[in-house]
């Protein structure tokens, strides 16, 4: 396949979390949400709790792909910021180097000349965090092992018979 | 693609509906959104027209929790059907891992269904994804309709690879779980082959020290136990109780139950198991010392299961003593 899938590792997660931490306080912002362009959640920080953030990403993913097709249509290489305004609070959405996308949430107590700066500030730190050397040794997982596939197998079985099944 | 983090130890992988307008994309969702456990999803959100047909796409989250100690979540998609959306049909395919194609199995809809196959085709290689390398599960829907194409006719026209497929009725809810179940199978069969899951490394955290901390690890296999490194030493307990368990375990003579099930194979030089009391005949409680600094590294699998020396014997007496 073309593209890899996205790995996120331990090391990574907490120097993602410092930084958007860092994000929310020079920003003054409500909120921030890091999520890959497929529209998985990567992180997030700030106050989220009241927030579906499994659906808030795959709604800024789609959000941002549709722009982006946009842009090539009209022949912009690239919108790579994209601002909603609402009555209360707003949303920014920027490109964090190739695959990520960050949404800072944030209300009138700033500006968006404000968010627009710190987001951008962060971007680079975060995409040199993302693209960073990965440890190879997590990966490793000895093959060859056909007992253990075949008992793998079964257990995901059950867990999957247990959920997608008709009885309510 | 798949995306994994190791952080929160989840695996999110991303299913995609495809098929003709009005073949029942959306329906499967709903269906699905409907029956399984609430806790276990999330709302379904439909990007849809006045009409109800998708504009852009339903989604719908989707936990089964723990495969390999990681939370294993599937992303269902479905792509808007109707020919004149392709531009954002085509976005939705982006980084998916498996699909679903939703055929309509109306005998006036047979066209459709190839133009549609033909567009999945043709908008992968966009992407540079390959569709004889991308999990593919076929459903023929509709099949309380007249007239039908039948099943060997679609076989031959949408499925000359012989991939998986099932007859469906989806308003009904008939085949719905079976191709679900199916695809979550194996996407996450190419998940494990591309070793996307980490070597079996557990943390016991805090809320897990206790009795109630139940490690799952399958009869033998091998696994690692790694003692929670972010408390600091001294407000570390001393020992923590960890639970082995045999999953699908075979069943178990009552005689049998004496022999430990599980065998230490081998520890970290200095780490001594305390082999506890078992409970249920396939669980095993066992002791582990937490007292040096830094996590403590326990390697074991699970025994071999057989019967205890004496074994013979023992039932002799016990059935000496029934008499
Ligand atoms: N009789 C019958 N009707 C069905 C079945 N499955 C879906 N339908 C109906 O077909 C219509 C279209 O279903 P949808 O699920 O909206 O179709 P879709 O594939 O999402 O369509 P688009 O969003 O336009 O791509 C609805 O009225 C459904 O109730 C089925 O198995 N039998
Ligand atoms: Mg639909």
């Amino acid at each position: 396949m073309k593209q890899d899938d996205l790995v996120i590792y331990e090391e990574q997660i907490e120097q993602i979390e410092k930084t958007l931490r860092r994000l929310i306080k020079d920003a003054q912002a409500k909120c921030v949400l890091l999520v890959d362009k497929d529209g998985h959640l990567i992180t997030r920080q700030g106050f989220t709790q009241s927030l579906d953030t499994t659906a808030l990403a795959a709604l800024l993913a789609g959000s941002f792909a549709s722009t982006r097709e946009i842009a090539r249509l009209v022949g912009e290489p690239e919108f790579s910021v994209l601002f909603h305004q609402g009555k209360k609070d707003h949303i920014h959405i920027s490109l964090v180097g190739e695959r990520t996308i960050l949404a800072v949430i944030f209300d009138d107590r700033t500006t968006i000349g404000m968010v627009r700066l710190y987001a951008k500030e962060v971007s680079e730190s975060l995409n040199q965090v993302l693209s960073s050397e990965k440890p190879e040794e997590n990966r490793t997982e000895s093959e060859n092992r056909p007992e253990t596939d075949s008992e793998y197998a079964a257990s995901v079985e059950t867990r999957l018979d247990d959920i997608f099944s008709d009885k309510t | 693609m798949a995306s994994i983090n190791y952080a929160f130890k989840e695996i999110s992988c991303k299913i995609v509906y495809y098929g003709p307008g009005l073949s029942g994309k959306t329906t499967n969702l709903q269906y699905v959104h409907q029956k399984i456990p609430p806790q276990t999803r999330g709302e379904l959100i439909s990007l849809a027209t006045d009409q109800d047909r998708t504009l852009y796409f339903d989604f719908l989250p989707v936990n089964i929790g723990k495969v390999h100690g990681f939370s294993t979540k599937f992303q269902l998609y479905t792509v808007p059907g109707q020919v004149y959306y392709n531009a954002t049909r085509k976005l939705v395919l982006r980084g998916v891992d498996g699909l679903v194609f939703v055929a309509d199995s109306q005998k006036s809809k047979m066209d459709e269904n190839l133009e549609s196959y033909q567009n999945l085709v043709e908008n992968l290689l966009e992407y540079g994804y390959n569709l004889n390398k991308m999990p593919l599960v076929l459903q023929y829907n509709k099949r309380d309709l007249t007239p039908i194409i039948p099943v060997e006719e679609l076989e031959k026209a949408l499925n000359p690879q012989g991939l998986p497929f099932y007859e469906a009725v989806a308003v009904r809810g008939a085949g719905v779980f079976d191709t679900l179940k199916c695809i979550s199978k194996l996407v996450l069969d190419q998940a494990k082959r591309k070793q996307l899951f980490p070597k079996r490394e557990i943390e016991i955290k805090e809320e897990e020290t206790h009795p109630a901390g139940v490690s799952q690890i399958p009869l033998g296999e091998q696994m690692t136990v790694v003692a929670d490194s972010s408390v600091p030493v001294e407000s570390q307990p001393t020992s923590t109780v960890i639970t082995l368990v045999e999953e699908k375990p075979a069943p178990i003579p009552e005689e049998i139950i004496p022999q430990p099930l599980i065998a230490l194979e081998k520890t970290q030089p200095g780490v001594e198991l305390k082999i506890g009391e078992i409970t249920g005949g396939n669980q095993m409680k066992a002791e582990m010392p937490v007292t040096k600094a830094g996590p403590t590294l326990i390697s074991w699998s699970a025994g071999k299961r057989t019967k205890p020396k004496g074994f013979f014997l023992w039932r002799f007496f016990k059935q000496l003593f029934k008499r």
